[in-house]
């Protein structure tokens, strides 16, 4: 149990309308709550979560606890890409997150990836605690680092825990963990792709979106698969696949990798699209 | 003629130490040896652990590509799926192993990899209920299995079967790692990645790295399962996309 969150919000119905609540943050976290994202008719609350400096320190640990009332949508996005800069006296740069998801609600998460510089070590922990008819769009991402400096997949550790829990009982464990090793380097697991992403989607109000992407996803993991293509280049490579998940299977993880971020942004713009009626604007548009 | 029987002591030279229990003494090499044999019929020939779907996804295509492969599947399953394998091997109980079963099909978030999971636990259950009939908690693990209640997942099964066998904890998961590579190496022999000599030979090549991924896994939490290789995990995902299979996995 955690004694004291660096950010802490709550998003409620108040007067027919979803509002914060509260919106708590202090160093190195900071809310942002831009009132003019969502195009009119469309009821839900943007969040932006930024951190001084635009990334996370070694030492540093950022906690942030959300809650999602009946009903209710809220976006929580970034910037831009989070920054974990080098660890010093091997200490690491953390984030943890903690959101419960009300009746009829919608959390849509869909920051920017996370970029670990050189000797970088992270560990992030993500909990998501949903009511039986809960909605969620979670999307989780990091990069090979900072190759306009040379530094690919050159950080020392990456550990990123996604859980989910549908009425208290977990129906998604997943904990991914990228550590360097002599025997088995990180550059030689990831090969020349330079961008890993998860998609994860639960809920009713989302099935129709969810059965478009797994028809798309489907398609493209097909051709992957199928042509040859890629034997003689790796020119705007991407790998995507999907698989179900929970109680009669109505949870959705789609991962992907790409050959070049730009890539995943496209991506994901395209699979989220149809999300822009849930939430007042298409998903990183302008990114 | 009656021949007077030499003694045990005699014949060996050795003294029998009388408290020992046959089995422990004689028996445990066997049941370990039989339990690693791949004559035991538990449908792991069935399953390449992705490296198919690799392989047409184009990230498999060489001799280095297969080795980086292999090393991590052999990670994986250390980081993954031995946690699983240690928490059953010490709780041999109904109840504990529905708990840990239930875990482990919300760990397992790849549906290839899932199906794979249950359809070899569920084999190495019914085998072993037949080969011990004496273990009475194997067979309330199958009626559970049958009626819903759990998946039956590999790694649970492994653990809580060598539990009840009493077998050593460390040879248990390092046994669970040496399948795992004698599963993957006998799918790349059989997509034409190798021949079975060069096989054989990679199998002792790579045992110095499994006994180090033993070494750091072993006996690590459930809680601390994870996985490591997201490239093969999406491939992994692409099984049933593949146009032509040789394999349910």
């Amino acid at each position: 149990m955690r004694e004291k969150w660096t950010g802490e919000l709550t998003v409620e119905q108040c007067c027919n309308r979803a509002a914060a609540t509260r919106a708590y943050a202090r160093y190195p976290l900071k809310l942002v709550l831009p009132s003019k994202v969502a195009c009119s008719g469309i009821d839900a609350v943007w969040v932006y979560l930024v951190t001084y400096g635009g990334g996370i320190v070694s030492g540093d640990s950022i906690s942030c606890k959300v809650s999602v009332g009946d009903h209710c949508t809220l976006v929580l996005t970034t910037q831009s890409s989070t920054k974990i800069y080098k660890a010093v006296q091997g200490k690491f740069s953390e984030q943890v997150f903690k959101a419960l998801v009300a009746k009829d609600a919608l959390l849509v998460m869909m920051p920017d990836p996370v970029t670990c510089f050189a000797a970088a070590k992270y560990k992030q922990v993500q909990h998501f605690f949903l009511s039986l008819d809960a909605n969620l769009v979670l999307v989780d991402w990091f990069t090979s680092g900072r190759r306009e400096r040379g530094e690919v997949w050159a950080f020392e550790s990456f550990r990123s825990t996604n859980n989910v829990y549908l009425d208290g009982n977990p129906v998604f464990l997943d904990t991914m963990n990228l550590e360097q090793d002599v025997s088995l380097p990180i550059s030689s697991r990831l090969q020349d792709f330079h961008s890993v992403a998860m998609l994860v989607i639960y809920g009713p109000r989302l099935s129709s979106i969810r059965k478009r992407i797994e028809e798309r996803v489907g398609s493209q993991c097909e051709e992957a698969v199928r042509k040859k293509k890629h034997r003689s280049s790796t020119h705007g490579r991407l790998l995507c696949s999907f698989s179900s998940f929970g109680p009669s299977d109505a949870g959705l993880v789609v991962r992907v990798a790409a050959v070049e971020t730009e890539l995943i942004y496209d991506f994901l713009k395209q699979e989220l699209a149809e999300l822009s009626d849930l939430i007042g604007a298409p998903p990183y548009y302008g990114k | 003629m009656k021949l007077s029987r030499p003694s045990v002591t005699q014949c060996t030279g050795l003294a029998f130490r009388m408290d020992l229990p046959a089995k422990k003494s004689q028996g445990s090499d066997w049941v370990v040896w039989q339990l690693v044999d791949s004559f035991f019929p538990t449908g792991g020939f069935a399953h390449s652990y992705g490296l198919e779907a690799a392989v047409q996804a184009g990230l498999v295509s060489d001799s280095k590509s297969l080795d980086t492969f292999i090393k991590s599947t052999l990670e994986n399953s250390g980081s993954l799926l031995l946690p699983f394998v240690s928490a059953s091997f010490k709780l041999p109980d109904v109840a504990g192993w529905i708990e840990l079963d239930r875990l482990l099909n919300a760990t397992l978030s790849n549906h290839v990899a899932r199906r794979a999971s249950s359809s070899q636990g569920s084999a190495l259950l019914r085998t072993a209920a037949t080969v011990y009939p004496d273990l009475a908690e194997l067979g309330e693990l199958r009626g559970v299995v049958r009626a819903g209640r759990a998946s039956g997942h590999h790694a649970g099964v492994f653990g809580i079967v060598c539990g009840l066998l009493k077998l050593d904890a460390l040879t248990c998961q390092r046994a669970y790692l040496y399948l795992t590579l004698r599963d993957v190496l006998s799918a790349a022999t059989r997509l034409n990645l190798v021949g079975p000599l060069q096989a054989a030979a990679m199998q002792q090549s790579l045992r110095g790295f499994g006994e180090a991924v033993v070494r750091k896994c072993a006996d690590r939490g459930v809680e601390d399962a994870c996985q490591v290789s997201p490239l093969l995990d999406t491939a992994q995902a692409c099984h049933d996309h593949l146009f032509s299979r040789l394999f349910c996995s």
